[in-house]
């Protein structure tokens, strides 16, 4: 399993932790990815709001660049995902546009032909069968007894037919790598909601509630923590979670985890070892668990 | 008591132009047991028909002609000549309010042909038009708010008729179940049509003659009844509309053998001929044993188009046939059938929108009507598709003016509220009360079922006996239903119960006005009088309530510029 | 044999909503609709709910099925079914219940009304049609087949928390006469819309348009109202300033700078909002997850700002 990583523009920054721990989990599963670091943020859909134009052109650029290294891309971000698929969706329904967008691609010495490499997330791969082996080979630590509540992030769901999950109104491929890595999933309505990220400075009492009552309900479900696929909805749920907490009067503390940390730790890496300890919102009480 | 100027009854497009027309001088209500942006204008899918032009060169003229003969001679001339004539500047007024019509290259608004229109006059919006005139028209519906008031969701009963002037309606709110007497100078109805009474039809659950039946029973006759047009293409048992506009685009017209069969009814004009036309013969080829699996179903062939072009010009309808019966258009041929669609009968008015009540054209003080409700008439024995868009604005604009005038010209008049109010309360209370045991769902399946075998697109005097028969015991069975939900909070289920009294009584009248009329034209096919009878039947008919029973009269068509002929495509 | 979950709520009989089952047995290709209407006149005819057309164009027919909002006339009943053999229906969220399954929709009519919802013309009416090319037509296509169902009202992810937002509905009839080239207002419609409640109170959560039955798609309708907005120079707001500081920072570095970004976006002088951000700042770099005060570029950069450069020229 080799891929092209497009890392998205927090994995490297707000959320360095995300880049580290996707690291080892690729390390600990035996799967090459080969960082695409000529590859521009993808928007991140802010960018289009200003220049659509540019937006797509960029990605398009990622995809060319993908194309030229005959690799799949590999997102770690929900939104990385969702605004990628939807540049892709674009571009190729639309033979004009996709002349517009080659024409300014090509003085760089790039063109995207299309049809040629997939763009995934890093959850999609583990759920092929292949991954899905590949975990089961080389989980070390089963996660007895940690009850992890998925976030997808709604980037990776909706418009449904951009996402690569079956069910985008009932996804099932983060529990299901939940199970194999020995975690128990908690199943809860708000898991395929917004985090609100994306108004978090524009309106951050509306914000903070989307995430506060995704926050209540997988509690009130009985989760240990809250696994997400995007370093945004971490932010909102991790970086956050005390604004929220001061806005409802209430202490959660719970743990917000990245996806790819939650591999590794079944891989057997050590909290430490996944900068668990850079999180807002300490991970400490998830110790105990996962000592056995 | 409520009081307003004007109460216009419907909120589709006639209605809602009559309202625009007013609001600027009067006090203007306007009352819908829908909320106005659902009314059933919304469904017309293909055009709006208008000499503009922008196509190919095109006159009144032209359309007058194609209108006469589409409506087998049985329009009245001078109205239709006015309104052909008023066509374009309407078109042109319904894009100044900002309707979003398709575009030529240069910028025009888009035409296309349509069946039975010699030239392409037919103004679209993709395949949606009518929901995009609706839309424009309820967007100025809501930047006039202050001088009109929207009744939504309030149910209309009775029409207050004081021996010769019409003082208002009696209705009530939906929501609450409260009945109100609505006083005004003038009463508009723009209530649209009866298609409901089938079983194939398709009508909106909407459709089902209130507005007819309660002028009926003020007194007013009904005008042209037994002329129902039959959409040929309709999906197959649910009746869903396929609009014309993709046999405009050149879609085939299949039987069970793969043959575009139309070659033996209407040799030039094919697919393209008037929709009574191809109804007949989509129903000839069934009943001949030719339909697709030897079932009453034909094929609507677009595959030959190509994906692109029916993306462009006909996205819903490709959506509908996916949505409603899982077949893509793009893939596999539609299968439809006959669905009873437009009420070519209703509330007789003169040109203006004044309604008549006798053989004479005599006037009813202060009551209009427009739009499907009403018969000018403009469509004569079967209308030209595009056309009731095009009948719906005319003549709600002209409703809108008259009524205007005339209540400028009047002050209200006095109303008696217990009264008017007592007959329709003690009608809720009767079927409140109610205990026996019929079932109003059976009896409302019987009504469409007898009247779609019976009194559909072939008839014969056998079979219209048996139906009007049918009829009358369901209407006695009617007397011993029994409601469900006792509550007066949004009470659904007891306004279909008062629609299913009014589909009855049209349902009975368009049988006996088929029975009467011993000759085949337009949308009405008598098989054991298959041919036209100028001599005799050159006429239109009218239906009154006479003691209990129906009496039908009639009165002569207005012939100005074109004799009848043989009406061949 | 389905079981039919309903939500009822009838408040002459109890205050409070409560479930009742149905079962029926679906007929072949029988819409949610169909099932509807025949367990209304077969089994309790004071089940209550809107409907009208039964052909997706009236919008009147809009529930809650299995926890999301659609037409139920254009769903077959079969395709609903879960977790064996049930389907749940609910009244349309975001708006409050009248009886069973019919909501009110004043405040969703109201928020249209808000935005203008009517052409304001650039010019006096001439004889004939304005003209208008099918490109610009084109433009305002999408919106116009919106039928105000209220689908994407119902599970809009703001409205569940903020019902001061105007929603995508209302945003979505609001770029059909932003886009509309016979229309005179367009700075005075992306000002209003700009305000809080407008568009950048959108949280890009795409509800709207996985629930609309219609090609309306309200998401990419508000963010092209938002396009206009900047192109307008309407950018005196948080959200505005924000896809600025992005768009500055990918065209120089080619990737977001996570330390401007927060800063441009409430505004240099907005020193309220600079206090509000320094808890959330502090915690962070006390962590350790303030990125680099010294931002690096992606590889290849130039290419990234030829390509700006390029496209402003067209």
């Amino acid at each position: 399993m080799k891929f092209a990583l497009f890392t998205g523009c927090v994995a490297k920054g707000a959320t360095r932790e995300l880049m580290l721990s996707t690291t080892r989990a690729a390390e600990g599963l035996g799967i090459e990815f080969v960082e695409m670091k000529s590859a521009a943020c993808c928007g991140a859909g802010v960018l289009s709001e200003k220049t659509p134009l540019v937006a797509d052109a960029l990605n398009a650029r990622t995809f060319a660049i993908a194309e030229e290294q005959e690799l799949d891309v590999v997102t770690i971000c929900s939104t990385c995902q969702g605004v990628l698929k939807k540049t892709e969706c674009h571009i190729d329904s639309d033979p004009g546009y996709k002349k517009k967008i080659n024409h300014l691609l090509e003085e760089g010495g790039h063109q995207y032909t299309g049809g040629k490499i997939k763009v995934k997330h890093f959850a999609n791969i583990l759920s092929t069968e292949e991954g899905l082996n590949l975990l089961r080979e080389k989980v070390k630590r089963p996660l007895a007894g940690l009850k992890a509540a998925a976030f997808y992030g709604c980037y990776v769901l909706r418009p449904s037919e951009l996402s690569l999950y079956e069910d985008s109104d009932n996804p099932t491929g983060l529990e299901q790598i939940f199970e194999i890595l020995g975690a128990t999933p908690v199943y809860y309505d708000s898991r395929t909601k917004c985090c609100g990220f994306p108004i978090v400075m524009m309106n951050k009492e509306t914000s903070h509630d989307m995430a506060g009552n995704a926050l209540i309900d997988a509690i009130e479900s009985g989760a240990d923590c809250v696994v997400t696929g995007c370093p945004l909805c971490h932010l909102s749920l991790d970086s956050y979670q005390p604004e929220i907490e001061k806005m409802n009067k209430k202490g959660y503390s719970v743990p917000i985890l990245h996806l790819p940390q939650l591999v590794a730790l079944a891989l057997g890496y050590s909290p430490q070892e996944l900068e668990m300890d850079k999180h807002i919102v300490s991970t400490a009480r998830l110790d105990k668990i996962l000592e056995g | 008591m409520i009081k307003h100027d004007v109460v216009i009854v419907g909120s589709g497009l006639a209605g809602m132009r009559a309202a625009l027309e007013m609001c600027k001088d009067l006090d203007v209500a306007i009352l819908s047991k829908v909320y106005p942006s659902r009314s059933h204008s919304g469904a017309a899918q293909g055009g709006i028909a208008a000499a503009l032009g922008n196509s190919e060169p095109d006159s009144w003229e032209e359309h007058l002609y194609d209108t006469v003969k589409g409506g087998d001679f049985l329009n009245d001339q001078d109205a239709v000549e006015e309104y052909v004539k008023a066509a374009p500047d309407v078109i042109y007024e319904l894009e100044h309010f900002g309707c979003v019509f398709s575009r030529t290259p240069d910028g025009k608004i888009a035409q296309r042909s349509f069946g039975g229109h010699s030239k392409p006059r037919a103004c679209f919006s993709a395949d949606r038009t009518g929901h995009t005139i609706l839309h424009a028209l309820h967007e100025q519906l809501l930047k006039h708010s202050k001088s009109i008031k929207i009744y939504s969701e309030w149910y209309m009963h009775s029409l207050i008729l004081d021996g010769d002037r019409c003082n208002g309606v009696v209705v009530s709110d939906i929501r609450t179940g409260a009945v109100e007497v609505m006083q005004a100078r003038a009463v508009i109805f723009a209530t649209g049509g009866y298609g409901r009474v089938f079983n194939i039809t398709s009508n909106a659950f909407a459709g089902t003659a209130d507005g007819v039946m309660a002028a009926f029973r003020a007194g007013i006759p009904l005008e042209d009844a037994e002329f129902v047009q039959y959409h040929p293409s309709g999906l197959y048992r649910q009746g869903i509309l396929f609009s014309e506009a993709a046999r405009g685009e050149g879609a085939y017209l299949l039987n069970g053998e793969g043959e575009r069969f139309m070659e033996q009814y209407a040799p030039s004009r094919m697919e393209l001929a008037p929709r009574d036309i191809v109804a007949r013969a989509a129903q000839s080829e069934m009943d001949a044993g030719r339909g697709v699996d030897g079932k009453d179903i034909i094929h609507l062939d677009l595959r030959h188009l190509g994906e692109a072009r029916i993306m462009e010009r006909l996205p819903q309808i490709r959506q509908l046939g996916i949505d409603f019966i899982g077949v893509d258009c793009v893939k596999d041929p539609l299968p439809i059938q006959p669905t009873a669609h437009y009420s070519m009968g209703g509330i007789p008015t003169d040109k203006t929108g004044h309604v008549i009540t006798d053989e004479q054209g005599t006037l009813v003080n202060g009551f209009f009507a427009a739009g499907e409700c009403a018969c000018v008439s403009v469509h004569g024995a079967n209308r030209l598709g595009t056309n009731s868009l095009l009948d719906a604005v005319v003549f709600g604009e002209r409703a809108g003016r008259s009524a205007l005038t005339y209540a400028n010209a009047v002050g209200h008049a006095k109303v008696n509220e217990s009264h008017e109010k007592t007959k329709v309360l003690e009608q809720f209370e009767n079927i409140f009360q109610q205990n026996g045991s019929e079932s109003y769902n059976d009896i409302r399946d019987e009504m469409k079922t007898v009247m779609t075998e019976n009194c559909g697109v072939f008839r014969d005097e056998d079979r219209l006996k048996v139906c009007i028969d049918t009829i009358q015991k369901l209407r006695e069975r009617y007397k011993r239903g029994k409601v469900t939900d006792k509550g007066k909070v949004f009470n659904s289920e007891i306004y279909e119960i008062i629609e299913l009294g009014n589909m009855l009584g049209m349902a009975e009248i368009i049988a006996t006005a088929a029975l009467a009329r011993q000759e085949s034209r337009g949308g009405h096919f008598r098989t054991d009088y298959p041919k036209r009878d100028d001599e005799n039947f050159l006429k239109h008919s009218l239906t009154y309530p006479k003691d209990g029973e129906l009496e039908i009269k009639y009165k002569p068509v207005v012939i100005t510029k074109h004799q009848p002929a043989e009406r061949t495509y | 044999m389905a079981t039919f979950r309903i939500k009822r709520y009838n408040p002459e009989k109890q205050p409070e909503p409560y479930y009742e089952e149905f079962q029926l047995d679906i007929p072949q290709g029988a819409t949610l609709l169909d099932c509807m209407n025949q367990i209304k006149w077969t089994l309790d005819g004071s089940f209550t709910y809107r409907m009208s057309c039964r052909s997706a164009i009236c919008g009147s027919c809009a529930v809650k099925a299995n926890g999301h909002a659609l037409l139920a006339c254009q769903r077959q009943a079969s395709h609903l079914v879960k977790n064996g053999d049930t389907i749940v229906l609910e009244p349309l969220g975001n708006m409050k219940p009248i009886k069973d399954l019919v909501v009110d929709f004043k405040p969703f009519w109201d928020k249209i009304d808000k935005i203008k919802p009517y052409l304001q013309p650039k010019t006096r009416a001439p004889e004939k049609e304005r003209l208008q090319s099918p490109e610009q037509f084109k433009r305002i296509d999408d919106s116009s087949t919106c039928i105000m169902c209220g689908s994407c009202y119902s599970d809009c992810n703001v409205l569940e928390v903020n019902d001061k937002f105007l929603g995508p509905a209302a945003l979505a009839k609001a770029q059909r006469f932003v886009e509309d080239s016979r229309d005179g207002k367009t700075h005075e419609r992306v000002k209003e819309l700009s305000k809080p409640g407008g568009i950048w109170d959108c949280t890009h959560c795409a509800e709207c348009v996985e629930r609309c039955p219609k090609p309306a798609r309200p998401f990419d309708r508000i963010k092209e109202v938002m396009t206009v907005a900047l192109e307008e120079r309407v950018t005196n707001n948080t959200g505005a300033r924000h896809a600025i500081s992005f768009t500055k920072s990918i065209k120089s570095s080619g990737r977001v700078n996570e330390n401007t970004l927060p800063v441009e976006s409430v505004g240099y002088f907005n020193v309220k909002g600079l206090f509000d951000l320094l808890p959330v700042g502090l915690r962070m770099l006390f962590k350790g997850k303030i990125p680099p005060i010294l931002h690096k570029s992606i590889d290849d950069v130039d290419d990234v700002k030829r390509i700006f450069m390029e496209a402003d020229k067209e």
